[in-house]
C-alpha cells in the first residue's frame, strides 16, 4: 500500500536564518526541514536517504546542534539558525572538514558525505580533545554504504589535527 | 644587428626546469569529483528537481503479489486538482517490455501482475502531491492467483505456474570427470546445505531524476550503470528511434547492481512523451525503491565435497536453487556465474553442478556486487572448513594443499595463469600473527573468540562468451590538455579518476591537465556497464589504447619540432623533450599548434573487445570462459557472545591482487567497503518477506553496518602485474565482498565450535547454531 496522501494541508509560516541568511516563507504543516532546505530554498547539499531517521544522511546543525532535517519539521525551525554543507565552505576555501575528506578519499560515492561532514562538524566545535569513542559515538547515526568508514575516521582525525595546529 | 627580446610571462615558463617525473597510475590523484561532493554542490538525480522540475510523476503499484489484472479506473485519479494525466500500457508506444538479458517485465503492466513492485499506471500532476493524490485513486481490479511465496512452493507438484512454460526459469551445469566414482573413493565425504539471503543493495541515493521531450530528443538524467544499453531498452519499450534519447549521468549514490535494471526511465520517458516541453520529476522514498527494486538472489547450495585422506581434494557435487523472482533481469548470468565459481580457486578433478533458477512471486533477483560468486564462496569455503576439520587438518595447511596454482584449472576447465590466490593468502595470514592473538584465556565464560580466512576467485567481465567490450576517445585540446570521452559510468567506485590518470600517464601530463565527459550517450561512446568489476579492465583498456595513439602523434610532432627520433623523446609534465638533453624540448600545448598544422587528427578512439569463448552447454566447460581471474584472501577475528548470539568483529584482514593499483587510495576504499558490505551480509542484512511482501522495506528494519559495526579493516593491495590490463591493472570492486563474508563465517565456526549455514548470522541465527534449535523446531515457537 502507498502511504496514503492527505488532501489538503494547511499552510504556516517559518522565519528562520539559514547559513547566516534571513528566509521568510510559507511552508505545508507537514513538510520536514529537509523538503524546506531543498524544495523551497533549492539547498539540495542536504540530502534525504531513507526519510525516517536512520542514515543522518539529511544532518544539518539547529542552533549548533545536529539534527536529522527529515524527522524535524520545517515549521519547528521558526526563529532558528540553521547550518547546512553550504554553509561551511567560505568563497572558494574549503572548511577542513571538507578538506580532509577529499584528501583521505573519505567521499566515494559521496551521497552521506554533507551529512557526514555536518556531524563531524558539531563535533569538532564542541571538543578541542576528542578519544576514539567520541569520535565513532558522534558519527554513528550517520551510514555510509561505499567506505567501510576507515577514511571517514581517517578524514575527521586529520581534520582534528589541523585544526588544533592552526 | 642586435635584436631586442622582450620577456614574456610564457617563455619565463619555458626556461622553468620542468617538473620531476610524476606517474598518474600508482598514485592517489585527489579525487576529481571530491570538493564538489563535499561542497554539497554535486548534482544527484534528486537535487535536479527545486530548479528544473515543471511537472511531477508518481508510479501506480499492484497491491497483489500475484493476480490477473481485470480493470483500469482512472476516472477519479483525473478528477484530483492538478492531475494533469494519467498513463496505462495503452498509452505506451512501443513493446512496453524491459529485462537486460530476456525483454519479460512489462513496465506498465497490463493484464497480470507477477510482484508487488509491478507498475500499472504512471500519474503525472502539476505538484508531487497531486500526483501522488492521484496514484492512490487509481482504481485497479484484480483477481487474485495464488502467491508463490517459496522456491519450494514454486517446484512442488501442481504449483501455480507464474509463465506457460512454467516456474524453473532455466538451469547451468558443470560436467567434469567422474563424481560418482570419485566421491566412492574418497576418504572423506562431507555433505551441507547453505541458505544464503536476499539482500537489498541499499545505495543511498535514491531513484530520481528528470525527463524532457522537446519533439525531437528526449533527454533523461537519471543514474543508471550502463547508460547505451539502457538508451536502448527504452527505446524499444517506448517505441522511440535510439538517436532520439539521450541519457546523462547525474552524480550517482552508489549502485552496487542495484542500478543495472531499467528503474525509472520508462514511466519519465512516458510522462514527458506526453507532456511535450515540460521538464518532468520523479522520485521514489526510500520504501517505493526497496519495493520495486530487484535483489541479490537467495539461494539454496547442497554441497558435497570428497577428500583422500591426505587431504587431496577428490570430488564435489553442487546443486543449486536460485531464488529467481518475479522476472529474468539477470538471473541467467548470476546462475552461470554461480556455476562457474562453484568449486572456487581449489583444483577438484572431478566435478558436478547444476543451478535451477525459480520464479516466485518476490521481486526480480538480478545484479549485486559478487553476482553469484559471492553466494557460491560462503559455500566452498564452508565445505572446506568442514572438511579441514573432518580430516583433523589445519585449516590453512588443507587449503593450501588444494589452492590451483599457475596454469591449473577452474571449476569451467579454464586454465589460469598467473595465479596468486597463495601469495594472497600468506599475506592475510601473515598480517593476522603481526599481533598476537588474544585467545579465549581472558574471556568470561560466555564468551568466545575465534578467527577465520577465506580465499576466492573471480572471473572477471560477463564471461562465457557475453559481448563485451569498451570504446573510448582521447583527444589533445587547444591549450594543451588532454580530455576523455567514455560511456562508463562514476557510481562512487572512482572512474573517472582511474581513467584520467590511465591516459594522462601514457600522455606524460599532470592530473591538472586531464579532463573527463563521461556517460553522456550524445557525447560519449558506449563502454559497457559498471559491472562485473570490468570498468579499470575493459574501459581501461580501451582509455589506454586511444591515449597510445594520441601519444605516437605527439611524439611524431615533436620529433619534427626537436629535430630527433621520436623514440629520444620523454613526455614528462605537460613537456616534450629529447631524453638525453632536456633543454632541447618543447611544450604539450605548441604541439598541439603544430600538430593542427601538419594534419594530425590529435584525437584517437579504441575499441577493446576481447575474445571469451561460450562454454559447452552439457558440461559448462571452456577454455576461456573469462578474460582474467582475480584472487583474494582474507582472515577475520570475531568475539561470540554465547548467551545472547551476539557477533562483533573484532579485525578483518583483506588482501587482494589487483595487478597494479592505478589510484592505490580508490583501491583501498573499494576493499574497505567491500568488507563492510560483506560484513552487513554475513551479520545483519536480509530482506524478509511474507506472501511476497517485504516487511522491512526501510533502513529502520533492513539493518546496514555503521560506523561502530566494523573494525578497522586492514587493507592489503597485492600487485601481480596482468599482462592483459592497462599497466598490468585489472580490477576490484567485487572480490572484496566475496571473500569477506565467508571469513567471518569461518571464524565464528571457530568461535562456537558449530558450522554455519544460513545468512545473515544474526543474534537469533547464532544462538540457534549454538543451541542446535532449527528455526522449523518445535522449541522455536517459544520465541
Amino acid at each position: 500500500m502507498p502511504d496514503p496522501t492527505p488532501m489538503e494541508i494547511p499552510m504556516t509560516q517559518v522565519a528562520c536564518t539559514v547559513n547566516g541568511e534571513a528566509f521568510t516563507r510559507d511552508v505545508p504543516v507537514d513538510s520536514p526541514l529537509l523538503e524546506f532546505l531543498r524544495d523551497v530554498l533549492g539547498l539540495t547539499g542536504t540530502k534525504g536517504a531513507c526519510l525516517e531517521g536512520e542514515c543522518g544522511s539529511c544532518t544539518v546543525l539547529v542552533d549548533g546542534e545536529t539534527i536529522n532535517s527529515c524527522l524535524m519539521l520545517a515549521a519547528q525551525a521558526n526563529n532558528r539558525s540553521i547550518t547546512t554543507i553550504e554553509g561551511l565552505a567560505s568563497g572558494a576555501e574549503l572548511d577542513v572538514i571538507q578538506d580532509s575528506f577529499v584528501a583521505t578519499g573519505a567521499a566515494q560515492c559521496g551521497y552521506c558525505t554533507p551529512g557526514l561532514i555536518m556531524s563531524a562538524r558539531a563535533l569538532l566545535n564542541d571538543r578541542p580533545d576528542i578519544s576514539e569513542t567520541e569520535l565513532l559515538t558522534a558519527l554513528e547515526g550517520n551510514i555510509c554504504r561505499c567506505t567501510g568508514y576507515a577514511s571517514i575516521i581517517e578524514a575527521v582525525k586529520r581534520a582534528h589535527r589541523e585544526s588544533q595546529s592552526s | 644587428m642586435i635584436q631586442q627580446v622582450t620577456t614574456t610571462e610564457s617563455d619565463k615558463a619555458q626556461d622553468a626546469p620542468i617538473a620531476p617525473p610524476d606517474h598518474l597510475v600508482g598514485k592517489s590523484c585527489r579525487r576529481i569529483d571530491g570538493k564538489e561532493k563535499v561542497t554539497g554542490t554535486a548534482l544527484y538525480g534528486a537535487d535536479l528537481f527545486p530548479n528544473s522540475a515543471e511537472l511531477f510523476a508518481s508510479v501506480v503499484r499492484s497491491q497483489h503479489a500475484h493476480a490477473n489484472i481485470t480493470a483500469i479506473d482512472t476516472t477519479k485519479a483525473l478528477e484530483v486538482a492538478g492531475v494533469l494525466g494519467v498513463y496505462t500500457h495503452a498509452d505506451v508506444g512501443g513493446t512496453n517490455i524491459h529485462g537486460l538479458i530476456r525483454r519479460d517485465h512489462p513496465a506498465l503492466a497490463s493484464k497480470r501482475v507477477r510482484y508487488l513492485g509491478d507498475a500499472i499506471a504512471v500519474v503525472v500532476a502539476k505538484t508531487e502531491r497531486a500526483a501522488k493524490l492521484g496514484r492512490d485513486r487509481v482504481e485497479v481490479s484484480y483477481e487474485p492467483l495464488p502467491v508463490i511465496a517459496t522456491m519450494e512452493q514454486a517446484i512442488a507438484d501442481g504449483a501455480c505456474k507464474l509463465y506457460p512454460e512454467g516456474n524453473v526459469m532455466g538451469d547451468k551445469r558443470i560436467r567434469k570427470g567422474d563424481v560418482e566414482l570419485a566421491l566412492a573413493n574418497s576418504h572423506v565425504v562431507v555433505t551441507d546445505t547453505f541458505f544464503t539471503q536476499t539482500v537489498d543493495h541499499a545505495f543511498l541515493d535514491i531513484e530520481a531524476g528528470t525527463g524532457h521531450w522537446d519533439g525531437q530528443v528526449l533527454t533523461l538524467y537519471v543514474a543508471g550503470q550502463w547508460v547505451h544499453e539502457e538508451r536502448r531498452l527504452i527505446a524499444l519499450a517506448l517505441g522511440l528511434p535510439v538517436e532520439q534519447i539521450r541519457i546523462i549521468q547525474p552524480v550517482t549514490g552508489g549502485a552496487f547492481g542495484g542500478r543495472e535494471d531499467i528503474s525509472i526511465q520508462i514511466y519519465l520517458g512516458l510522462a514527458a512523451l506526453k507532456h511535450q516541453g515540460k521538464t518532468i520529476a520523479l522520485r521514489y522514498t526510500r520504501s517505493e525503491s526497496m519495493r520495486a527494486r530487484h535483489k541479490r538472489h537467495a539461494l539454496k547450495i547442497e554441497s558435497t565435497f570428497g577428500a583422500k585422506a591426505d587431504g587431496t581434494l577428490t570430488a564435489a557435487r553442487i546443486v543449486v536453487h536460485s531464488d529467481e523472482g518475479a522476472y529474468a533481469s539477470t538471473g541467467i548470468a548470476v546462475m552461470r556465474k554461480a556455476a562457474s565459481h562453484a568449486t572456487g580457486p581449489y583444483r577438484v578433478p572431478n566435478v558436478e553442478v547444476d543451478v535451477y533458477g525459480v520464479h516466485t512471486n518476490n521481486n526480480p533477483t538480478g545484479a549485486m556486487r559478487g553476482f553469484g560468486a559471492c553466494q557460491m564462496a560462503i559455500a566452498y569455503e564452508g565445505m572446506m572448513d568442514r572438511i579441514a576439520r573432518a580430516l583433523n587438518m589445519d585449516r590453512e595447511a588443507f587449503r593450501r594443499k588444494n589452492l590451483i596454482q599457475s596454469g591449473d584449472t577452474v571449476t569451467t576447465g579454464q586454465h589460469v595463469d598467473p595465479v596468486s590466490i597463495g601469495h594472497c593468502l600468506s599475506k592475510a595470514i601473515a598480517k593476522f600473527k603481526e599481533r598476537p592473538y588474544p585467545g579465549n584465556d581472558k574471556l568470561p565464560d560466555y564468551m568466545r573468540r575465534g578467527w577465520g580466512m577465506s580465499a576466492i576467485c573471480f572471473g572477471l567481465g560477463y564471461g562465457d562468451g557475453f559481448p563485451d567490450c569498451s570504446r573510448a576517445r582521447v583527444e589533445m585540446n587547444d591549450d594543451g590538455t588532454a580530455t576523455v570521452y567514455t560511456g562508463g559510468v562514476e557510481v562512487g567506485q572512482g572512474l573517472l579518476n582511474t581513467m584520467m590518470q590511465i591516459a594522462g600517464e601514457d600522455l606524460g601530463l599532470p592530473m591538472e591537465h586531464m579532463r573527463i565527459v563521461a556517460a553522456d550517450t550524445e557525447l560519449t561512446d558506449e563502454s559497457g556497464s559498471s559491472s562485473a568489476t570490468r570498468q579499470t579492465y575493459f574501459t581501461g583498456n580501451a582509455v589506454r589504447m586511444a591515449a597510445s595513439e594520441l601519444r605516437e602523434q605527439v611524439l611524431d610532432i615533436a620529433g619534427i619540432k626537436l629535430k630527433v627520433h621520436p623514440h629520444e623523446i620523454t613526455l614528462q609534465q605537460g613537456w616534450a623533450f629529447e631524453t638525453a638533453k632536456p633543454d632541447n624540448r618543447v611544450s604539450i600545448q605548441q604541439i598541439c599548434t603544430e600538430g593542427l598544422t601538419r594534419g594530425y587528427s590529435l584525437k584517437a578512439t579504441a575499441l577493446f573487445k576481447p575474445r571469451t569463448i561460450t562454454e559447452v552447454p552439457q558440461t559448462g566447460q571452456s577454455p576461456r570462459a573469462f578474460i582474467t581471474y582475480l584472487f583474494g584472501a582474507h582472515v577475520s577475528q570475531v568475539l561470540v557472545n554465547m548467551e545472547t548470539g551476539e557477533v562483533k568483529v573484532e579485525r578483518h584482514i583483506a588482501a587482494h591482487d589487483v595487478g597494479k593499483a592505478v589510484n592505490p587510495q580508490s583501491v583501498e576504499g573499494q576493499i574497505v567497503g567491500g568488507v563492510a558490505q560483506g560484513l552487513g551480509m554475513a551479520l545483519m542484512e536480509e530482506v524478509t518477506y511474507k506472501d511476497g511482501r517485504i516487511m522491512n522495506p526501510g533502513l529502520t528494519d533492513y539493518i546496514i553496518p555503521t560506523i561502530k559495526d566494523l573494525p578497522p579493516v586492514e587493507a592489503i593491495i597485492v600487485e601481480h602485474d596482468d599482462p592483459g590490463g592497462p599497466f598490468g591493472a585489472h580490477g576490484v570492486g567485487e572480490p572484496p565482498l566475496i571473500g569477506a563474508v565467508p571469513a567471518i563465517l569461518s571464524a565464528i565456526y571457530d568461535a562456537t565450535g558449530k558450522a554455519p549455514c544460513e545468512l545473515p548470522m544474526n543474534p537469533e541465527r547464532t544462538w540457534r547454531l549454538i543451541n542446535d534449535v532449527r528455526e522449523n523446531d518445535p522449541l522455536s515457537k517459544v520465541f
